[in-house]
């Protein structure tokens, strides 16, 4: 019982059972109402399918996944760079600021197929799709993370003879570390619906495309068993995100145990 | 007038405006060697805009700031400085919030650990070096503070209502330990608080400021003997020179001319 007593062991424990709960539900509920296969599967049938389609559904998987890592690879390299700029040239800000607005008000699922047009099907126009729905909440953190430091921090530094250079390494870029990891977590999910959306327009890989083709062919099973897959997926990707937190952020608040 | 030009501070005509409030008007000061100034006043009388001055993190509107010799128009980088917020960074260590200001100058921390640790012992820290900020309590972050004040034995410390956050009976204690700390190093500290007894206690020197805009309205010289401690709130010469400069505040807070 000692274990329980670690809340984040209490937590696992309590949301497995939760999940537990729920799918037990919709098998007994599916079984006595003898739903049909193509509407609502069974959680038995669907666990099936994963298994049988294992390998296939990672060699989507790996489509999917790398066009998504690299997306957001690329948000997070062109979105802090944006951030430093926007913070180090205060005159460009305010136009940076709008057309960026301007830019994020589109529906970016909207400009799609454009990328299609542009990129081809090949897995560029899905990098670029993950790249443009990650990059906001990358640069919006990342302008807060480097640009709300204390006015008496930056004085000190200053005063202890700290130049630009040392400022932004040792200051700057360590405020918004949290903030960049926090913009992560809600990037991640974003840059796999640029890819799997990108998928969708076209190609013959990926999550995206195994959806797509299962739905043609009226199989509802394996559209569950995709799902299962991408899901396992982005929670591994948070989970490194919150691993990364946990190792070399736990001074913020909300990783304080007390 | 060479000793005036080789004083660790001299301060002319001094004014500073913010748009069209004047927050300091014709300030002249001198601090001498090793001496420890406070500057007392009411809210809002631009002490703090004053230790910005000095270390040239502001223009002045008029006048001047020379720090020990030479003429003060960027921010100076041999100054040790006290906020009254700890200004920590909650990333960094007890010790690593210390060595900050000999990484800030581009200097090798390690060099610099084995006075931290002293410093760190002479503050009454020794157990909490690899503590985060969040660990420690209101008055030991500003120990904190103080020892990366102290750490590159800087020849002039500014500080601005260090102790402000502080609860009464931890702000005391403060008071007390710093008096201890000071003697044994005698750097040059320009202090400001509007606590007259803190003044009295730890000054050499108390220059009172009026209300905004700010002007010197009075100096006092202390001649209480060093080491000072607890038994002297009660010496009548503290007693006395703590009514004057309370006197003195009032008026200049009355009239605000």
């Amino acid at each position: 019982m000692k274990l329980m007593d670690n809340p984040a062991v209490a937590n696992i424990v309590k949301s497995t059972i939760a999940f537990a709960i729920l799918i037990a539900l919709w098998q007994v509920v599916g079984q006595l109402t003898h739903a049909p296969e193509h509407i609502v599967p069974l959680p038995s049938k669907i666990g099936e399918v994963f298994v049988r389609t294992f390998t296939s559904q990672l060699h989507h998987l790996g489509a999917t996944g790398f066009a998504t890592v690299c997306g957001l690879a690329l948000a997070l390299v062109v979105g802090v760079l944006l951030a430093i700029a926007v913070i180090y040239f205060a005159s460009i800000k305010g136009a940076v600021l709008t057309v960026l607005a301007a830019f994020n008000s589109i529906p970016k699922i909207a400009v799609a197929p454009l990328f299609v047009i542009w990129f081809g099907l090949g897995i560029e126009s899905k990098i670029l799709l993950a790249f443009l729905l990650a990059i906001f909440p990358v640069f919006v953190n990342s302008v807060t993370g480097l640009g709300e430091i204390e006015k008496d921090m930056l004085d000190l530094s200053k005063i202890s003879g700290g130049n630009e250079w040392r400022i932004f390494t040792k200051v700057r870029l360590m405020h918004a570390l949290p903030y960049i990891a926090d913009s992560l977590k809600v990037a991640f999910p974003l840059a796999l619906v640029g890819a799997i959306v990108g998928e969708f327009i076209g190609g013959n890989r990926g999550i995206g495309y195994l959806i797509l083709s299962a739905q043609f062919n009226m199989d509802t099973a394996l559209v569950f068993a995709a799902l299962l897959s991408i899901t396992i997926f982005t929670t591994l990707g948070v989970g490194v995100v919150v691993l990364f937190e946990y190792l070399f952020l736990g001074w913020r608040p909300s990783q304080r145990t007390t | 007038m060479t000793t005036l030009a080789a004083a660790p501070v001299v301060v002319r005509g001094l004014s500073k405006s913010f748009k069209s409030v004047v927050a300091l008007q014709d300030v002249s000061l001198t601090v001498g060697d090793r001496q420890f100034v406070t500057i007392v006043g009411p809210s809002g009388c631009g002490k703090s805009t004053l230790l910005r001055l000095i270390c040239g993190l502001i223009p002045a509107t008029s006048g001047d700031v020379s720090v020990r010799g030479r003429r003060v128009t960027a921010p100076i980088t041999d100054v040790g400085m006290v906020f009254q917020a700890p200004v920590l960074m909650p990333w960094r260590t007890t010790l690593d919030n210390i060595l900050f200001v000999a990484e800030m100058r581009g200097e090798s921390a390690s060099r610099y650990k084995a006075r931290a640790l002293e410093l760190i012992g002479l503050a009454g820290l020794a157990g909490f070096e690899q503590r985060r900020p969040h660990e420690l309590s209101g008055g030991m972050q500003q120990r904190v503070a103080i020892c990366r004040a102290l750490l590159l034995n800087p020849p002039l410390i500014l500080m601005d209502e260090p102790f402000g956050a502080l609860d009464v009976i931890t702000r005391e204690r403060m008071g007390f330990e710093l008096e201890k700390i000071w003697n044994l190093s005698k750097t040059t500290v320009i202090f400001v608080t509007h606590s007259i007894s803190e003044s009295v206690l730890l000054s050499d020197r108390i220059i009172v400021m009026s209300a905004r805009p700010g002007r010197i309205v009075q100096a006092f010289d202390v001649d209480l003997p060093r080491p000072r401690g607890r038994e002297l709130l009660s010496h009548p010469a503290f007693v006395r020179l703590s009514a004057q400069v309370r006197a003195c505040i009032e008026d200049a807070s009355m009239a605000p001319v």
